[in-house]
């Protein structure tokens, strides 16, 4: 899995290519740390290039998403595939996050 | 039902009783005055009686005083002038000879003298007159035969030396009468000494004081009776009494008060007494008594009783005709106005009767007037009136509703004739469905037909609700299937424009949970689509048994969405599949408790084995012993379909691979990279695969982190098989400590704000949610999870 990011004025986007596991979700738990210590609170979670994600993963964005709900600021999730979708609509996820198709959709709301 | 009324008779109505009780009480009220007013009425009689007879006594008394005066004044002044010897005894006879031819009561008279007092030879010498027809008539008396000297008239006076009253007797001489002679002693001179020389007599006739007794009269039959001073009756009203002896009557039959009264009367003495009468017949009566003083007689007057109450009687008489006619005709009055009263409820009386038997016209009396008895009727004519309507309308309603229920039987009987029932079952295959409704029409449906020779189409449904819309929409349902499942077309698209047209028009938003397969009949392979249905059951040969848990998108009719999915399965020989509605899980007993899938599984599972129509018996037997008379609530339907053999050669395709790994997070890579592959090589797609790579994933950390307590290496295995093309079996096993995942409670993940939500807990619900089957056991001290995943 890699983890890229990416500042604008609006928010910090966070890409996530490849699997997020068991294996490795301590690396983009890290990444969510990091962000809200330095005060960024607004931050979208680009899903794109996202093809697995287990229920580690879930975790890590629930949490991401409670922590920064504390601290009043946004979080979303955009690009997500449709497999992925799924997996959150299983999860009962998508009612509780915002989701938008596309990066540029959600910029627009940011 | 039929009233029963007691037929009303006279006696217990409420007029006789009524006017009997007004009775007694007038009757009551009347009798004490009557009954004291007797007793002092009576007494006040008495008196006046008694003073009345005592004075008639003392009035008689006096009356037989001045009759018998005469007749001693006139010998005693005869007898005090012949003590004087000049005067001579003729000239005493003539005077006393004179006094009896003019005296009415005198008829006769003697002067008896002493021996030889008027001659030496006249021994006896008594010149006697006597008065016949107005002249006299003189004889001497005195000779051998009728010697005067020894009889009483002559010796009494005599020996007492004061004139004497004879007894009454009957006169031997002269006529029939009875009398009575009154003797005076003569006393003269003679050489200056006083010496009895004879005895003057006068003869008295009787008839005339027993005129005087006879004249009395009292009340109605009262009479008088003089007795002498020996009781012999002088005289009385009854001629054939006379001369008898009255102490002789009083004894003969008389009581004690009879016998005291005769004695005092005899003695002299005077008194008012009640006693029995002297008469042969006797009866209480009174008697007043007083003496006749000069004779020593005794005069009484008796009467009887009852005609000193006689007028009391009568007027008691008299009063009682008019009194029990009064009450004859208050009785009557009263009879009749309260029967005129009550009259009105007698006819209420039967006129309830009449209605009680179903007559709602029976005719009420009419009242004009505005008493109770009115208020009643006119208050009952409302209840008739109302209950006359009421019936009316239930008549109606019942009829209505005897319309309807026997539409709905019409209608009950269309919809199970729609039902495929005497089905050539293929070879190979057996198959049997049933359907039983909880009202006359249900929302279930079933349905199975050749869609060519080789696909066999089945179908199951629940309509959410119950009664006649259900059953239409289960028809639309039923009619829609049949239209468009036809052969080459994929079951997901049949189902999708099932749903396209169930939502067109559909203003009641109602809709129906589907399942429904495309079976090949050859390869035992079925397509399926479960549109928000209950997962079928699978029974393995082996008594094990799991559920197709796939849901390829909303029930039918709520939503126009096209995307519905499908599903494969892949039949194994022996293999049943039972399709069940929501009818059987929710199922009560009379405790209400649910049947519930539990115990659908663990009877079906008891099941495996039997052919479908035994199976699909057994269980709905099972289903009633549990309900035990509870009402069912819902309609059950089974579908049950087994695939008993591949016909000769199989088929069927199995392919496996395995996979070895140790308890380390890193491992994690191996599955997905074996995932990869094996979906490539078997053609299993993207989708199915993440799916699998997720709950193993779920599963394989959840043993890395949990099953082991030391810190060594173990060995984790999992399996692969592909059965046919469509069906994928994951076998887990690892040595850790027992964990059934089955066995633990899953929080309900959806629906639940942000704040509640758990962090931990997803990896189970995947698990159960991706899988097709979940099964756990304990073996040889392995914990052994085997997934199924159809596609």
């Amino acid at each position: 899995m890699e983890i890229n990011e990416q500042k604008t004025d609006q928010c910090v986007i966070i890409g996530i290519t490849g699997r997020l596991d068991t294996t490795n979700y301590s690396m983009l738990e890290k990444k969510l740390m990091e962000m809200i210590d330095s005060n960024h609170h607004r931050i979208l979670v680009e899903c794109s290039k996202m093809d697995y994600i287990s229920s580690s993963g879930l975790r890590i964005l629930l949490m991401g998403l409670k922590k920064i709900t504390l601290m009043k600021g946004k979080f979303a999730l955009c690009g997500l595939q449709e497999n992925i979708h799924e997996i959150f609509e299983i999860s009962g996820f998508t009612s509780i996050f915002e989701i938008h198709p596309t990066r540029e959709d959600a910029l627009k709301v940011f | 039902m039929r009233l029963h009324f007691p037929r009303l008779t006279f006696f217990r109505g409420l007029a006789f009783r009524y006017s009997l009780f007004f009775l007694i009480a007038i009757l009551l009220i009347l009798f004490f005055p009557l009954v004291v007013g007797y007793g002092s009425s009576s007494a006040l009689l008495l008196i006046n009686a008694q003073n009345e007879a005592s004075i008639l006594t003392k009035k008689t008394v006096a009356q037989f005083e001045n009759v018998l005066q005469p007749t001693e004044l006139v010998p005693q002044t005869l007898v005090q002038s012949m003590e004087n010897p000049n005067i001579s005894y003729a000239e005493v006879l003539r005077i006393a000879r004179n006094f009896i031819l003019h005296d009415t009561v005198v008829f006769g008279t003697c002067l008896a003298f002493e021996p030889y007092l008027t001659g030496k030879d006249n021994y006896w010498y008594a010149p006697y007159a006597w008065e016949k027809n107005g002249k006299l008539n003189t004889k001497i008396l005195g000779s051998a035969e009728y010697d005067y000297f020894k009889m009483d008239w002559y010796r009494l006076p005599k020996l007492l030396n004061k004139p004497v009253w004879s007894e009454p007797y009957y006169d031997e001489g002269g006529g029939d009468t009875l009398m009575c002679t009154y003797s005076t002693p003569i006393y003269t001179k003679i050489n200056g000494k006083r010496v009895f020389t004879g005895v003057l007599t006068m003869d008295v006739s009787l008839s005339a004081i027993a005129r005087i007794v006879k004249g009395v009269s009292i009340f109605e039959s009262g009479y008088g009776i003089l007795i002498s001073r020996k009781g012999r009756i002088i005289a009385s009203p009854w001629p054939l009494r006379n001369n008898q002896n009255i102490v002789d009557l009083a004894n003969a039959g008389g009581g004690k008060a009879t016998q005291s009264a005769v004695c005092d009367m005899m003695a002299g003495k005077s008194n008012f007494t009640a006693m029995d009468g002297l008469e042969a017949k006797r009866f209480p009566s009174f008697l007043s008594y007083a003496p006749v003083k000069q004779t020593g007689w005794s005069f009484g007057i008796i009467f009887p009783e009852k005609e000193l109450y006689k007028d009391m009687y009568l007027f008691l008489k008299v009063m009682s005709w008019i009194f029990g006619i009064s009450i004859l005709i208050l009785l009557m009055t009263t009879v009749f106005i309260t029967r005129r009263m009550t009259r009105p409820i007698v006819r209420l009386v039967e006129a309830t009767r009449k209605i009680g038997q179903g007559d709602f016209n029976a005719p009420l009396p009419v009242r004009k007037s505005r008493d109770e008895v009115a208020q009643l009727t006119r208050a009952f004519a409302v209840m008739q009136d109302e209950l006359r309507n009421y019936i009316f309308h239930l008549g109606e309603t019942t009829m209505a509703k005897e319309k309807i229920e026997s539409e709905l039987k019409v209608a009950h009987n269309i919809q199970m004739g729609m039902l495929p029932r005497g089905f050539a079952t293929p070879e190979n295959w057996d198959l049997f469905a049933t359907l039983d409704p909880a009202k006359a029409v249900g929302g279930d449906l079933y349905d199975f037909f050749y869609l060519d020779a080789d696909h066999l189409c089945i179908a199951i449904g629940d309509v959410a609700g119950k009664g006649v819309p259900a059953s239409l929409f289960m028809m639309v349902t039923r009619t829609l299937l049949r239209a468009k499942a036809v052969a080459g077309t994929r079951i997901n698209e049949v189902i999708a424009s099932i749903n396209h047209e169930l939502c067109q028009d559909n203003p009641s938003e109602m809709f129906v949970t589907f399942f429904a397969g495309i079976v090949d009949l050859k390869t035992g392979e079925m397509e399926f689509c479960n549109a928000g249905h209950n997962y079928p059951y699978i029974l393995g040969t082996d008594e094990k048994i799991r559920q197709l848990k796939v849901r390829n998108g909303l029930p039918l009719g709520v939503f126009d969405q096209s995307d519905y999915s499908f599903g494969r399965f892949s039949f194994q020989p022996g293999e049943i599949l039972v399709l069940t509605t929501d009818g059987i899980t929710d199922a009560l007993n009379t405790a209400n408790d649910f049947f519930g899938e539990a115990k659908l599984a663990a009877s079906l599972t008891l099941l495996a084995n039997k052919n479908t129509k035994v199976l699909t018996e057994l269980l709905i037997g099972e289903l009633k012993r549990f309900s035990s008379g509870a009402e069912q609530a819902d309609d059950i339907t089974i579908l049950a379909l087994q695939y008993k053999s591949a016909g000769g050669e199989s088929t069927m395709t199995s392919k496996k691979a395995q996979l070895k790994l140790l308890n380390q997070v890193s491992e994690l890579d191996k599955i997905a990279l074996r995932i990869e592959e094996l979906s490539e090589e078997w053609n299993v797609p993207v989708k199915i695969a993440m799916e699998i790579n997720l709950v193993l994933e779920e599963l394989f950390t959840n043993v890395v982190f949990y099953a082991f307590e030391d810190s060594e290496e173990h060995v984790i295995s999992i399996e692969f098989e592909l059965i046919g093309g469509h069906e994928l079996r994951i076998q887990l096993e690892d040595e850790g400590k027992p964990f059934n995942l089955l066995e633990k409670q899953v929080d309900d993940v959806f629906n639940k704000p942000l704040e509640e939500r758990k962090i931990g807990g997803l990896g189970i619900h995947f698990v159960r949610e991706m899988m097709s089957s979940v099964d756990y056991r304990r073996e040889d001290e392995k914990n052994i999870v085997v997934l199924i995943k159809n596609f």
